[in-house]
């Protein structure tokens, strides 16, 4: 990791700013570094944690351009909020919650997520690269055609392994809520899978 | 973190992707956006009310002097003058025809406004200044937000405030100006 640092550059390779081992420590440093407005640092951050918060957003919002606007709506969140972030929760955390309240806003603007929901009921929806295959692709083509609520508590708390209190602190929506969907969502899956031959 | 259920879907759902790379690099906008200071989000908001305030209070004014000041005699304009239709045009660009009606207009309030007592004369001048500061004000926030309805709907308000002052004042005019002018 310290070649990493002493080699940084901003156009480094993609195999080397994907690098997703950096220690708790570096991590920490450059989260002092990055609220001391250093540029750098937080870029490094970004590397470090741009996959997971652009695969939170692909997955709810099914749809790559606003997923990618929201991961850098996130991001330049972020940097604004940097230096009111205490260490309460892990650094991830803290971004992920950034990035679920960029979408929830963006859905909440957009007229476009409705109509999305309309079209995939007659036409099957374009397919995301999540790098997911075999029978986890055809998990993951179920898990976009599910509606708004019940796919985002999947998203989050089947696949990111957030628990139902902190999905529905995320989501704004109560626990019990939050386990009501799920339970929607695993019914809708296994309908949808049924047929495929993928067994709950 | 997980009290998930160990069931055979959410054992594969933990087994999704979860770690996925963009399609393109997007750390130069972002890069981008952090250079850029950050504008305070009641800017707009703020040059909204004051424009909504100068507006309401200039059309007030202009209510009042016209109430209390007997109507001068209305010179008419050049029927060439009269416009319909105006285009304000791309960035919200007055069209040729709207300016030089404006213009002509604005001759016309010179020379009426010296058959005014000077008191009202000052009067009327401090009112067409508060509507065209109003439309100064709008046309900055446009600047900054030029696709936001409400300020493009002011600026059509503060024109015909303008040109209702302006036709009450120093003559008539016909003008037919519409929301999809703008």
């Amino acid at each position: 990791m310290a070649a990493l640092l002493t080699a940084y550059s901003s156009d480094y390779s993609r195999d080397m700013v994907n690098d997703r081992s950096a220690p708790a420590a570096d991590e920490a440093a450059w989260i002092r570094q990055a609220q001391q407005a250093d540029a750098q640092a937080f870029e490094r951050l970004y590397r470090l944690h741009v996959g997971r918060v652009y695969g939170i957003c692909l997955r709810m919002t099914g749809n790559v351009s606003e997923a990618e606007d929201c991961t850098q709506d996130a991001f330049i969140q972020a940097w604004t909020k940097l230096k009111k972030f205490r260490g309460d929760s892990a650094f991830a955390t803290w971004l992920h919650r950034i990035a679920v309240n960029s979408v929830l806003g963006r859905m909440r603007k957009s007229k476009r997520e409705r109509e999305r929901i309309q079209v995939v009921a007659d036409v099957a929806p374009p397919t995301l690269e999540t790098g997911d295959s075999g029978e986890l692709r055809d998990l993951s083509e179920a898990v976009q055609r599910l509606p708004q609520g019940a796919r985002h508590v999947f998203v989050l708390h089947a696949v990111y392994g957030y628990s139902h209190d902190e999905t529905g602190d995320m989501l704004g929506i109560a626990s019990g809520t939050s386990k009501a969907q799920l339970h929607r969502a695993r019914r809708l899956l296994a309908d949808q899978l049924q047929e495929q031959g993928f067994s709950e | 973190m997980t009290d998930r259920n160990d069931d055979n879907l959410l054992q594969a759902a933990s087994r999704l992707t979860t770690d996925i790379s963009p399609e393109r690099d997007l750390w130069p906008g972002i890069a981008r956006a952090m250079e850029t200071p950050q504008r305070a989000w009641w800017t707009p908001m703020l040059a909204q009310a004051a424009a909504v305030v100068l507006l309401v209070g200039g059309s007030s004014a202009v209510t009042y002097i016209a109430v209390k000041q007997p109507a001068p005699p209305v010179a008419q304009i050049a029927p060439e003058l009269a416009f319909e239709q105006v285009s304000f045009g791309t960035g919200y660009e007055l069209g040729d025809e709207f300016v030089k009606a404006r213009h002509a207009l604005i001759a016309e309030l010179e020379v009426e406004l010296k058959r005014l007592a000077p008191t009202s004369r000052a009067e009327v001048a401090a009112n067409i200044t508060v509507v065209q500061d109003a439309i100064y004000e709008i046309n900055a926030a446009l600047e900054q937000d030029p696709n936001n309805t409400l300020l493009q709907q002011q600026l059509l308000s503060a024109y015909r405030e303008e040109l209702t002052l302006l036709r009450r004042v120093g003559g008539l005019t016909r003008n037919i100006m519409m929301r999809n002018d703008i």
